[in-house]
């Protein structure tokens, strides 16, 4: 009883049982036949969402206004740049990775410095920089699809004893990304920065530099994501960012992350990505309409935002 | 026909009215593009064919100026705001890919109003006024599967891949294949998803589905999406079905790898961006006096295993399958709607 009670009062548990309903009721249509295959694709996708939505959760911590809307341009610019440059060439995927690398950095540079020097609120300094960017990425290479390395190519689209490699790089980010909330000062004061700003600055936490390492972050996760993702599908495009903009916000909620910050936890990360990707596949499954499929997909994230929202105050 | 001849009398007049148009003469004529997004390659090669085509024509004197506009948002709000713009800096013709069919209204007819022609195409507008070179989409959804009935006349089950959903476009295609499936019973759709018209979005999709569906033998696209599928299908160790592709060229250039591997039979369709340079011969030969009916109908650009090689080398890398239309071209399909 004391493990169900202490269960139900984990904030990631809501979004691991509403992805896990939805696969099964998924897998039922064929009578199991399909569980292998479903779950393989639901891992590989939600790896991507995964990987931005701990860039999104770290920069929303930081507490109320806190978002990086930057995100899906990131994606596009870094999968962009990052496969021009390597041009189909094995020996060069070290270098487009950095080079993806060094563009996250920089937008994250730009970001904060936006919101720090031009004392411009979060949410209208990212938005701004993902046009700047979007912009860049369209500048660069005019929407061109140039195919990635045939290495590369393979490694994203392959299994190791079944599960995919790209679910594998979203584990280890998760591990690190877990390690660096729970057993590092950086995680306490991020936290802390996200419960009250004013008291944090008090109690001595380098405000400005722990906000400045946060938005750098988000916008290197997200540039590896975008990396990934166009390596994964075979190529850059410039609109191939644009659902993880309300995906990357919308994890970080399901999985039970406080939208007011000072909250963050890296496994609902991974429940709510499953489930986003499960209840699209499982709508289809039922050969629902266009419509009805919006609206079903709208009310099951409601239902459980408010069963996840149901904690007790304290507990976390 | 007397109202015809009104029409004709009182448009004589109009022009008789206006200084430097009598001549019928285009060369002092500045013609603008009105575009409302520009973040996929489609519409990448749809501005780069623009600035070709009516590059030359500027050069060679025909018009004065063809300036391409791209609205930020895709809204029809700011794309309005737009159009007023173009009307107040005195663009004697508007050629318009709308972001609604409805809600530019107001300001295509306050061009209209303003002596300006407003030529709308792809996205085209439903205001009396402004002229509409549309493609037929049921059309052009109904002849995939007439295609698949021929490769495959037992039949067999399909799944669909969609567009965005609530646009027009998508329902119009997603209609016309509705409408074969009702003609050629032999086929069944056993699945249905939304692809976006984009690759990695219909990968997705299809990943999703593809374990709970039964064995498929063809699928049915909108353009964009059919890489994605054949990924998909490919990453689930399924027997690879007919695809029908959209003319990009990673879908090209993957079918023609499988046709060297092992004899691989597709069709792919879709429309030209050039159609925007139809759209600007148009414009011009209504400033020049022509008289066009106002519905115009494109035809769709066709590619066949036969003809597969041609076109894919004639297309740009990651680029789309183009053809730029010339005036003889806009002449003649001006006159085919006679």
């Amino acid at each position: 009883m004391r493990i169900v009670d202490r269960l139900s009062r984990a904030p990631w548990i809501w979004s691991w049982l509403a992805a896990f309903l939805v696969w099964f009721a998924t897998i039922m249509v064929t009578g199991g036949a399909s569980t292998l295959g479903l779950s393989q694709a639901a891992l590989t996708f939600a790896a991507f969402s995964i990987i931005v939505g701990i860039g999104q959760m770290f920069v929303i911590t930081l507490g109320p206004g806190n978002i990086d809307l930057s995100i899906p341009a990131t994606m596009t610019l870094a999968g962009t740049v990052a496969l021009k440059l390597m041009n189909v060439d094995n020996a060069m995927i070290l270098p487009g990775l950095a080079t993806a690398i060094l563009i996250g950095i920089g937008i994250g540079l730009s970001n904060y410095a936006l919101i720090k020097a031009l004392r411009i609120p979060p949410i209208i300094a990212t938005l701004s920089m993902s046009f700047i960017i979007q912009s860049a990425a369209i500048w660069t290479n005019r929407g061109l699809r140039i195919k990635p390395p045939n290495f590369l190519a393979d490694f994203t689209t392959s299994t190791t004893l079944g599960v995919p490699n790209v679910s594998l790089v979203a584990l280890v980010i998760s591990v690190a990304a877990w390690f660096l909330l729970e057993k590092t000062v950086y995680g306490r004061w991020i936290s802390a920065i996200g419960q009250s700003m004013p008291a944090a600055r008090m109690a001595g936490v380098p405000v400005d530099g722990t906000r400045f390492v946060t938005y750098v972050l988000s916008a290197v996760l997200a540039s590896l994501a975008g990396y990934l993702l166009a390596c994964f599908s075979g190529g850059a495009a410039l609109n191939m960012g644009t659902e993880y903009l309300l995906m990357s916000i919308a994890v970080v909620v399901l999985g039970g992350t406080a939208v007011a910050g000072g909250d963050s936890n890296v496994p609902g990360i991974w429940g709510a990505s499953l489930f986003m990707f499960l209840v699209v596949s499982m709508l289809n499954t039922y050969g629902l309409g266009a419509g009805i499929r919006l609206i079903m997909t709208g009310l099951i994230i409601i239902s459980v935002i408010m069963l996840a929202g149901g904690r007790q105050p304290g507990a976390r | 026909m007397t109202f015809r001849k009104m029409l004709l009398a009182s448009a004589v007049v109009l022009c008789a009215a206006m200084p430097n148009s009598a001549s019928a003469d285009t060369s002092d004529k500045k013609i603008a593009l009105s575009n409302n997004y520009a973040g996929n390659s489609w519409r990448q090669a749809m501005l780069t064919s623009w600035a070709k085509v009516t590059g030359e024509a500027v050069k060679t004197g025909v018009v004065a100026a063809a300036d391409a506009f791209t609205t930020a948002e895709n809204q029809a709000t700011e794309q309005a705001a737009q159009i007023q713009n173009m009307i107040l800096q005195g663009y004697d013709a508007i050629v318009l890919n709308a972001a609604s069919p409805t809600a530019l209204n107001g300001a295509v007819k306050e061009a209209c109003d303003a002596g300006i022609i407003v030529v709308s195409f792809d996205g085209v507008v439903s205001e009396p006024c402004a002229w509409r070179i549309a493609v037929n989409f049921k059309e052009m959804g109904r002849s995939e599967v007439e295609y698949l009935a021929k490769k495959l006349p037992e039949g067999g089950n399909l799944l669909e891949i969609r567009g965005l959903a609530g646009v027009f476009v998508d329902d119009e295609i997603s209609a016309g294949i509705h409408e074969g499936v009702k003609q050629f019973p032999q086929f069944k759709i056993v699945g249905s998803v939304h692809g976006d018209w984009a690759q990695d979005v219909a990968q997705k999709a299809v990943a999703g589905i593809l374990p709970s569906l039964p064995e498929i033998v063809g699928v049915v696209t909108q353009g964009g999406d059919g890489y994605g599928a054949a990924q998909a299908f490919a990453a689930a160790n399924r027997p690879m079905p007919i695809i029908i592709m959209g003319n990009r060229e990673d879908e090209l250039k993957w079918w023609k790898e499988q046709k060297d591997a092992n004899g691989y039979e597709t069709m792919s369709v879709s429309i030209a961006p050039g159609v925007s340079t139809l759209a600007f011969w148009v414009a011009q030969q209504i400033l020049d006096g022509k008289e066009v009916k106002k519905d115009l109908v494109v035809p769709f650009l066709r590619i066949d295993q036969d003809n597969l090689e041609e076109n894919l080398a004639n297309t740009q890398a990651g680029g789309v399958a183009n053809v730029e239309y010339s005036q003889a071209d806009a002449i003649k399909v001006i006159e085919s709607a006679e």
